[in-house]
């Protein structure tokens, strides 16, 4: 499998390169600091940064400027709901070892529904029968399972994450039902256009965003770290609060 | 992108409704939807201004006034400085004040400028920290639907002081910037102030 491939050439590319320089214990502050960035890789994440950003400027970002010009806003959403519909099987499973029972109706509901009436998941139709989309990763699973991150990772194509959130994305692949499509039949294909247009999709959603926000840090790589930080933390949080058990219609 | 539902922002306001009846918050329960007008009478003021018929540079020249009314600039400068703020000189200080306050406004009206079309919807609020928490959903053309959190002071004139979209803050994402990019440069403040006057000269 590439992906194994590129995991060891990963890990040996960050344990070849240098630590960050720990700041001297007599300055409290810059200690401090340190230890809440907690990215003692720094040098070879952003050298990954630094590939990872040419690559982006020569590779995706031509193809994602222009999937958004020439192809129509409602098509692009299509495609995007039909590969979110997609991951329902996975997320389904996050939902539940996420406890949260809710969500889980929810995923479901919007699988059966937007599978069918939402032809192929094209069209979301769910959403506005009162059965909304969320996100979650079994990263954070294990976050509220009491996993901690542990340092940041900045990886060539997989982007920012933290050892928690590979082993995250890890048991996502196992779980998904379309990894183990059997070979030939032309399934492999759909399985590689599938990631090949996932990428696309949410690369083409993402860049304008991810422009500004470069365009307005003095350190990107920073503010990308914070932005990410941030994110699982938000992730983690709202599926922390979202535990309530709704009783089905006809139990009512 | 994290999605904060809906239903997840009714039960949280539901929550810190039965807080108040119980009384638990009894201080917070005067200024309770105070924020929500606040922030909405801003949000409508902004969206006029971004759906307006003027061009990008006179667009940000009406939001300058708007956000001086509404947001406690100099409060977010010093946060997003940190721990320098102390180690910088008064003179040092205000002039970081007033690039912040340029580059702030870069980027507001950088995020809203392009759009024509922008419309919200409030979510409740919700307290949290001695602070107003107010949630709003921004619909943008052509880009993905944004969950947005104000954060309001309400201690005295209602200000907003940090805005959190899908649950990143712009203060902190800020403040982390600057942070990492003193730690790279010995701390110069100096050093600091050109950057960030560079940044203005170009984007601006």
């Amino acid at each position: 499998m590439p992906k194994h491939l590129l995991a060891s050439m990963l890990l040996a590319g960050i344990a070849l390169s240098g630590c960050a320089n720990r700041p001297p214990a007599s300055d409290k502050e810059a200690t401090a600091d340190y230890e809440q960035t907690n990215d003692p890789f720094e040098p070879s994440n952003r050298f990954f940064y630094g590939v990872d950003d040419k690559l982006e400027r020569y590779t995706l970002r031509p193809v994602a400027e222009g999937y958004n010009a020439v192809v129509p806003t409602p098509v692009r959403n299509g495609l995007h709901n039909a590969l979110a519909n997609l991951t329902s099987p996975v997320l389904f499973a996050d939902d539940v070892s996420q406890a949260n029972p809710r969500r889980a109706g929810d995923t479901f509901m919007r699988f059966i529904i937007n599978s069918t009436a939402g032809g192929l998941g094209v069209f979301d139709v769910a959403k506005g029968l009162g059965y909304p989309a969320h996100e979650t990763t079994f990263g954070v699973t294990l976050a509220l399972w009491g996993v901690p991150d542990g340092p940041y990772l900045y990886l060539p194509l997989l982007g920012p994450n933290n050892p928690r959130s590979l082993a995250g994305r890890g048991v996502d692949s196992a779980l998904d039902p379309f990894s183990y499509v059997p070979h030939g039949y032309g399934l492999l294909t759909l399985n590689w256009a599938r990631y090949g247009l996932g990428l696309l999709d949410t690369y083409a959603r993402l860049y304008p965003d991810l422009d500004r926000a470069r365009a307005g840090a003095l350190d990107p790589y920073a503010t990308i770290r914070s932005l990410y930080r941030q994110n699982q933390a938000s992730l983690i949080e709202a599926s922390r609060h979202d535990k309530a058990e709704t009783p089905p219609a006809w139990a009512k | 992108m994290p999605m904060l539902t809906r239903r997840t922002l009714l039960a949280l306001s539901g929550a810190a409704a039965l807080l108040l009846a119980t009384g638990a918050l009894q201080p917070a329960s005067a200024q309770s939807g105070a924020a929500e007008g606040f922030v909405r009478s801003f949000a409508d003021a902004l969206v006029a201004i971004v759906n307006g018929p003027l061009p990008y540079a006179q667009k940000k020249a009406a939001l300058g006034p708007v956000i001086d009314r509404n947001v406690d600039v100099a409060k977010i400068a010093r946060f997003c400085l940190g721990r320098y703020w102390a180690s910088a000189s008064p003179a040092q200080q205000e002039q970081y004040t007033t690039i912040f306050h340029q580059v702030l406004l870069n980027n507001i009206a950088g995020h809203l400028g392009q759009y024509k079309g922008v419309s919200y919807t409030m979510h409740g609020e919700t307290s949290e920290g001695g602070n107003a928490l107010v949630a709003t959903e921004i619909v943008r053309p052509n880009a993905p639907t944004a969950n947005v959190q104000w954060v309001v002071e309400t201690v005295g004139a209602a200000k907003v002081i940090d805005v959190v979209a899908e649950g990143t803050s712009l203060r902190l994402t800020q403040r982390s910037d600057y942070a990492s990019f003193l730690s790279r440069n010995g701390g110069s403040i100096p050093a600091l102030l050109t950057a960030l006057q560079r940044q203005l000269d170009t984007t601006s």
